[in-house]
């Protein structure tokens, strides 16, 4: 009786340390992506040096990094200051637990699967704000009082706005979305899919904190904002958390608006799907990654007025006409 | 052609729809233009003729004899004071007998260039002597000859540019120009000489 | 350790609790080494102390120590993005007191130099402020590193006039110490037109963008009565209405053989000012090929070449003279003593006299406002410090 289930856990631990490790590999490498493809929109070659085109790039970055001395401010306020690295690492991991990579390939496919992702990613919200306020400075503590009001902010947007695929079809497991688009992405479904993935790409820039809604880490104004005060290793696991971060929620736009591991050949091997998906998410990446690289940012109080009067409001709309559309056509399934 | 922001709501978020399209173009068309990175030490980028980078000794062309008699006109007129010189004397005529330059001060602006009665001191179009330790800046004589023989010269020397700034005379403008003693190229333009 | 400083500040919901916040010396967006002390409520900026000071080093005194013919490539550092325009002040007041003609040739070269460098020096303008404005990390660095590759395009112009690309040592006192090359003039002509259609790229990317837009319009306005009382000059009393350029009111070095519009805008906020920094861009080009096509024959200098370091020297007299820079009125004051050195010189640097609008303006907008204010002012610490 106790073997199976013993099993059963020996695997799922199993499973997810592959899928951690796989993840992190592929935070590294998104790093070294991200960093040639907006070297080449401004006229000019990423890292070429480090490895043939600089594909030892992200290897040589993460030596440096373990290598760092490891600096505390001696007035900065020490539990507080050494576990939000931790606490800001872990919800960015804990997404992918739900994300089903392949029909049958995933850790653990909840029935709730949307609302635990949902859920979880806000909390690393937790962990910006400890490291804002634990570093005792006045530019992570304003980056932090910052970073608080535009996740939030933005949360809502983004939850109501994936609601609409799950609407759509009328279950919040994972896997169900994502084989429900197998005939149509829910993107072309003109036009509440159309505007539903606008306002997701929306909603993911400023949860993000990427320009132009990257205020809380300014560069220019905050340096960097509540990472001012990290080196080392630690900063490493903040830079890990937040691509780690971004790359879940291009996953999640994937699945719920780009019709996940639907594509030629899924239905002979998972593998094929997983490819597809992977390729999906990279897709919502770079455009992320595209609009982040020609736009300068916009302050604060603008930040949250668009927020609040533009896209809560519009989303919410969109939500209604959703619902009412999926109502007079009698049900979900069509 | 700007509109202020605020007046209306559909003209702004149509304005916002069009910028950001218009916006995302011009970084996609740079995505796929050719980039403008010079892949440095592997290939140079060419330097133009008057390209003031090291400063160098010379000799004579045909006796083979420094250029430099020691008059320190250099050092006279160098702003930050890098150039010192010891005249060392002799029957025909004189020589350097120490020449030393502080590379890591120079400001590279020519004038030494500019006030050398006999083009012994010119300058390079290379620039390339970086090194760990400043001392190895401090540039000694044969160093700085050794300089002159190693990369290519520049066009300006003393008379040259004397000559392209003194109001026209006569004859001396062409009579330096075949006495030019290091540098290989002929000079390009005469004061005078009218815009293409 | 100081007690003060150890205090930690306890921020409450009334909002009544200042924070001291040090744009410090060392800051990114500081353009240069500027310190501003500023009292924050929130996010709102009640407070401003400016400290300069950093990058002294003592031109002036320089100026008594070097000579006529020593000091004008000393002269491109002080407003180092602009070199051509600076030394051109030095040259100019040194001309004025002695007075010394300068050929119609040396002229035209001038006027030529001096609207390239105000093209690259806006095109660093530009660059570093929407680098400012949008990180280092994302669409600010797109547009700064575009700017760059064109200003590159006009460093190479100096490069194959003069051989150096940012300090170049390019005048002298009567002339100019650089002739024309072959082939330079045409290869001016095709950079400009594609400086123009790059010019094109960048209002389409700027002009119609909600973000740009709502980042400075609006933002740091300066009236008409604080331009005219306070003493600014350059794109920032001409974007708040007052039509004042030194090429028009005391045409120099033959500007009044050009025909260029001075742009004036009203509204007098950062988008006012970056209209007028934009328009005159386009002005610069078309008066570069006015001079290019007009360009005289004759000598580049109406002294003989430098042969030693005390050759030029001034008869006994004082005078000011000043040039349109790129950020203002550039200025240099000179009293000779009838020796090859002068026996003072003072600069009147542009930026320095901009940055005395900063505490009417920075009072009540946002830490946000403040970059972008400090990168439509444009300052250059080098003119600030001397």
């Amino acid at each position: 009786m106790s073997t199976p289930a013993l099993w059963d856990a020996v695997s799922a631990f199993i499973t997810g340390f592959i899928v951690l490790n796989v993840i992190v590999g592929m935070v590294t490498y998104v790093t070294l992506l991200e960093r040639k493809f907006a070297a080449r929109m401004q006229s000019r070659i990423g890292p070429y040096r480090v490895g043939p085109h600089g594909l030892l790039q992200p290897i040589a970055d993460a030596l440096k990094l373990m290598m760092k001395e490891d600096v505390v401010p001696r007035d900065a306020d020490r539990r507080v200051y050494n576990l939000a690295p931790i606490v800001f690492l872990v919800p960015c991991m804990l997404i992918f637990a739900t994300l089903p990579f392949a029909p049958g390939l995933g850790i653990a496919d909840l029935n709730i699967g949307i609302l635990f992702f949902l859920a979880i990613s806000a909390m690393e919200i937790v962990g910006l704000f400890m490291a804002g306020w634990g570093s005792n400075n006045k530019y992570a503590l304003l980056s932090a009082m910052r970073a608080v009001n535009q996740i939030i902010s933005y949360d809502l947007p983004f939850i109501f706005v994936a609601l609409v695929p799950v609407l759509f079809t009328g279950s919040l497991r994972l896997s169900d979305i994502a084989s429900a688009q197998a005939g149509l992405w829910y993107v072309a479904w003109f036009p509440l899919g159309t505007i539903a993935f606008v306002f997701y790409i929306v909603a993911i820039l400023a949860a993000e904190n990427r320009v132009p809604f990257d205020i809380l880490e300014a560069e220019s104004e905050l340096i960097a904002g509540f990472r001012v005060e990290y080196s080392g290793m630690k900063f490493a696991l903040i830079q890990l958390g937040e691509y780690a971060h971004m790359i879940g929620t291009s996953y999640l736009g994937a699945l719920l608006f780009l019709g996940g591991w639907a594509g030629p050949w899924a239905e002979l091997s998972p593998w094929w799907g997983a490819l597809w998906f992977t390729l999906k998410a990279m897709f919502v990446f770079l455009v992320v990654t595209w609009i982040r690289w020609s736009f300068v940012r916009i302050r604060v109080d603008q930040i949250l007025a668009i927020s609040w009067k533009l896209l809560m409001p519009a989303s919410l709309v969109l939500l209604l006409a959703t619902a009412v559309a999926i109502a007079r056509q009698g049900g979900v399934g069509g | 052609m700007a509109r202020r922001l605020g007046e209306s709501f559909w003209g702004d978020f149509f304005t916002l729809g069009g910028a950001v399209a218009r916006a995302m173009k011009v970084t996609l068309i740079n995505l796929i233009r050719r980039p403008v990175t010079v892949h440095y030490p592997d290939k140079t980028r060419s330097y133009p003729d008057r390209y003031r980078g090291l400063l160098a000794l010379t000799y004579d062309k045909e006796t083979g004899e420094e250029n430099c008699i020691g008059c320190r006109l250099c050092e006279y007129i160098c702003p930050p004071q890098v150039i010192k010189v010891e005249m060392l004397k002799a029957e025909k005529r004189n020589f350097a007998k120490t020449f030393t330059l502080e590379l890591y001060a120079c400001e590279f602006c020519e004038l030494c260039v500019q006030v050398c009665p006999t083009d012994a001191i010119i300058m390079m179009k290379s620039f390339d002597l970086s090194t760990a330790d400043r001392r190895e800046l401090l540039l000694d004589k044969d160093r700085l000859h050794h300089i002159g023989l190693q990369f290519e010269p520049s066009w300006a020397t003393g008379n040259l540019l004397r000559d392209m700034q003194t109001p026209p005379k006569a004859p001396r403008a062409e009579a330096e120009a075949g006495k030019v003693a290091e540098a290989g190229k002929a000079p390009t333009a005469k004061p005078g000489g009218g815009a293409e | 350790m100081d007690p003060e400083a150890r205090k930690v500040i306890e921020l409450g919901y009334g909002g009544s609790e200042r924070l001291t916040m040090n744009m410090g010396p060392q800051h990114p967006s500081a353009h240069g080494v500027f310190r501003a002390i500023l009292s924050l409520e929130g996010e709102t900026v009640v407070g401003v102390d400016a400290v300069i000071g950093y990058l002294h080093r003592c031109h002036e005194k320089l100026g008594e120590s070097l000579t006529y013919t020593q000091y004008p490539s000393i002269a491109s550092k002080t407003d180092y993005v602009a070199a051509m325009t600076s030394e051109l002040a030095y040259v100019r007041a040194a001309e004025m007191v002695g007075k010394i003609e300068v050929p119609k040739r040396a002229q035209y070269l001038r006027v030529i130099v001096a609207e390239l460098q105000r093209i690259a020096s806006h095109c660093l303008w530009l660059g570093t402020w929407c680098l400012d404005m949008g990180g280092a990390l994302g669409g600010g660095a797109t547009v700064f590193l575009y700017c760059i590759r064109e200003r590159e395009w006009v460093l190479d112009l100096f490069e194959a006039l003069v051989g150096a690309r940012l300090l170049y040592g390019f005048h002298q006192v009567g002339g100019t110490r650089y002739d024309v090359p072959a082939g330079w003039a045409q290869k001016v002509r095709e950079t400009l037109g594609l400086i123009e259609k790059r010019l094109d790229e960048y209002e389409d990317m700027l002009e119609g963008n909600a973000f740009f837009l709502a980042r400075t319009q609006d933002v740091g306005g300066i009236s008409r009565e604080l331009a005219q009382t306070v003493g600014i000059s350059g794109p920032l009393i001409r974007g708040s209405g007052v039509s004042y350029d030194i090429r028009r009111l005391e045409p120099y070095s033959s500007y009044e053989d050009f025909d260029f519009k001075v742009p004036v805008e009203t509204a007098g906020d950062c988008y006012a000012r970056y209209r007028v920094r934009m328009v005159e861009f386009r002005e610069s080009i078309s008066i570069v090929r006015q001079a290019l096509d007009g360009l005289p024959e004759g000598p580049v200098s109406s002294r003989p070449g430098v042969k030693s370091v005390g050759q030029v020297r001034i008869a006994k007299g004082e005078g000011y003279a000043r040039v349109e820079g790129p950020r203002g009125e550039v200025g240099c004051y000179l009293i000779s003593d009838g020796s090859a050195k002068p026996y003072r010189m003072k600069w009147r640097g542009a930026s320095f006299s901009n940055l005395a609008v900063l505490p009417h303006i920075l009072i009540g907008c946002k830490v946000a406002d403040v970059v972008a204010i400090m990168g439509s002012v444009d300052p250059v610490f080098g003119e600030v410090d001397r």
